[in-house]
């Protein structure tokens, strides 16, 4: 049951890379800016919810709400500042510029001021669902990863649900595919912009939240989750939610399979040296070309 | 309708002193001009001229100087969304609709300026008539857009610019690259439109196919002055083979 059991925990890191796949994709989409800074949210939730639970002593839920309000309200912050000057002012940037570096700018400043709040160690956001891990058989389910689960798929499918079933949903579409014609039926192409930003940093520090029980967060593990993001959304030409999540998964669950059967220790030099591998081979059909296109 | 009947009527669209600007190229400039509720009104002149920069001017696509009036009350500057409230929406110049998205989520986003209930929306008149409009389009509904061939693409643009419930629709160069009986299809619902009681403007490079179902005419020239010769001096236009005008007048 090696292979069960390796499988569960793919799928498990899968769905969370899944999840920064989607917030890096959704978020491509509408804005045309990829957020590098997508991981460093999930960092805050985490090392947040510590800080305030295990130092401050507050109550466990008074501190993941007051730890969600703060990412939401610097999110927003964010947004309204920096962004609004790039991109709506009458100096609008285009280019790499904007595509890159404000959200990479944005993640080296909150991995400064993380590392001052929070310090260096490892640390993690109590565990929601305490207990030993279930066990079906000889397969093991570790209880956040049921928890990361489940809040990927409530999450990811209500945000199918918002997309395939509502007018705001088809309006979010619209003014990622064409914001001129976005503009022409009275779409406010920033303030879906702003939305999906704050909904995806919020998002991000949920998973934090909850996963970091399972790997441990240090200030600089932002950079990690969000290149693996970055990476899934890659495979989905960015602009596919639906493929960036599939990609996720995908990775996940090869990551976990190298690791256990390939070599513990360099598994992740195998799974990228496939990655590129498969990249060159069939680059039409991971819609890499029209990441690069646009 | 007579000349002298048509100034005792309500204005749907006043223009004064419109200029718009992209950098330091002007596009337009002082244009003033008025569009009588019930007319068909065609803006032509060449090419590059700033005919469709009038349109985005005063649709709020782009921010310009002067005053615009849509039945009465000013309009905001740079502001589609009130534009479209108060009953002027456009069909843009290259369609821009959203590719991925099918045909009738295209036509059904028009009704985003009226409503944020998907409900609501399907069950409106103002996007059932649209899609009734085109017949041609029914088993194309559920197709993305981007694959709709030219003239199927243009009336999904047509179809949105209805679903927004429009008093004054503005349609910009509408046969652009279409063939001569797709064009003539699309002029077709045009009038048909126009005959329902819907205020048009219509951008044209051509003149001859635009004053066949337009009544008054904005003369666009040099991309800065613009010559109102459609407004009250114009005799009533009977069709014929040519039109009063030219095909083409040189400068």
């Amino acid at each position: 049951m090696k292979f069960g059991n390796l499988l569960i925990a793919g799928i498990t890191t899968g769905s969370i890379y899944a999840m920064f796949a989607v917030c890096v994709a959704v978020w491509y989409r509408v804005s045309n800016i990829l957020n590098l800074a997508v991981g460093d949210f999930a960092m805050v939730g985490a090392l947040g919810v510590d800080n305030l639970y295990r130092v401050k002593g507050l109550p466990l839920p008074v501190a993941i709400i007051t730890t969600l309000a703060v990412v939401a309200v610097f999110a927003y912050a964010y947004d309204q500042v920096v962004l609004r000057i790039a991109q709506d002012g009458p100096r609008r940037m285009e280019g790499i510029v904007v595509t890159f570096f404000f959200t990479f700018a944005l993640s080296f400043f909150i991995d400064g001021v993380a590392k001052m709040l929070f310090g260096t160690d490892v640390h993690a956001a109590p565990a929601l669902w305490n207990g030993a891990s279930l066990t079906l058989g000889s397969l093991n389910f570790e209880r956040a990863g049921i928890l990361v689960l489940a809040c990927a798929v409530i999450i990811g499918g209500a945000f199918w649900l918002y997309i395939r079933f509502t007018l705001a949903g088809k309006a979010l579409e619209a003014s990622g595919e064409n914001s001129v014609g976005a503009r022409i039926v009275g779409i406010d192409t920033r303030q879906y912009r702003r939305l999906i930003f704050v909904a995806t940093a919020v998002i991000a520090a949920v998973f934090g939240i909850i996963e970091s029980p399972i790997t441990g967060y240090t200030y600089l593990s932002g950079a990690t989750i969000s290149l693996t993001g970055f990476i899934a959304a890659a495979y989905g030409g960015f602009r596919k939610p639906g493929r960036a999540l599939l990609a996720g998964l995908f990775i996940g669950v090869l990551e976990a399979l190298l690791g256990g059967y390939v070599s513990a220790e360099y598994g992740d030099t195998v799974m990228y040296a496939l990655l590129a591998a498969l990249i060159l081979a069939w680059p039409q059909g991971l819609g890499f070309e029209s990441a690069v296109s646009g | 309708m007579s000349a002298a009947a048509s100034t005792t009527e309500k204005a749907a669209l006043t223009v004064t002193g419109l200029s718009v600007a992209y950098g330091n190229v002007v596009a337009v400039h002082d244009a003033t001009f008025a569009v009588a509720e019930g007319d068909a009104c065609a803006i032509t002149g060449p090419n590059g001229n700033g005919k469709s920069s009038i349109l985005m001017g005063v649709t709020g696509m782009v921010r310009r100087r002067g005053t615009v009036e849509i039945f009465g009350a000013a309009a905001k500057n740079g502001d589609v969304r009130w534009a479209a409230r108060h009953g002027l929406t456009l069909v843009p110049e290259r369609r821009q609709l959203y590719p991925d998205l099918s045909a009738s989520d295209n036509i059904i986003l028009g009704c985003y300026t009226w409503t944020r209930s998907i409900g609501k929306a399907r069950r409106s008149d103002a996007y059932g008539r649209a899609v009734e409009l085109f017949p041609e389009l029914k088993p194309h509904l559920k197709q993305a857009a981007g694959t709709l061939s030219g003239g199927q693409q243009q009336m999904v643009a047509i179809a949105r610019g209805l679903a927004a419930n429009p008093r004054i629709l503005a349609v910009d160069e509408p046969c652009l690259g279409l063939a001569e009986a797709v064009a003539k299809r699309v002029y077709d619902v045009l009038a048909q439109i126009h005959a329902a009681g819907t205020t048009l403007i219509v951008v044209e490079e051509a003149p001859r196919r635009a004053l066949s179902l337009c009544n008054r005419r904005v003369e666009v020239r040099n991309g800065m002055a613009v010559s109102v010769r459609g407004d009250t001096a114009l005799p009533e236009y009977t069709p014929g083979p040519d039109g009063p005008y030219p095909p083409r007048s040189t400068a």
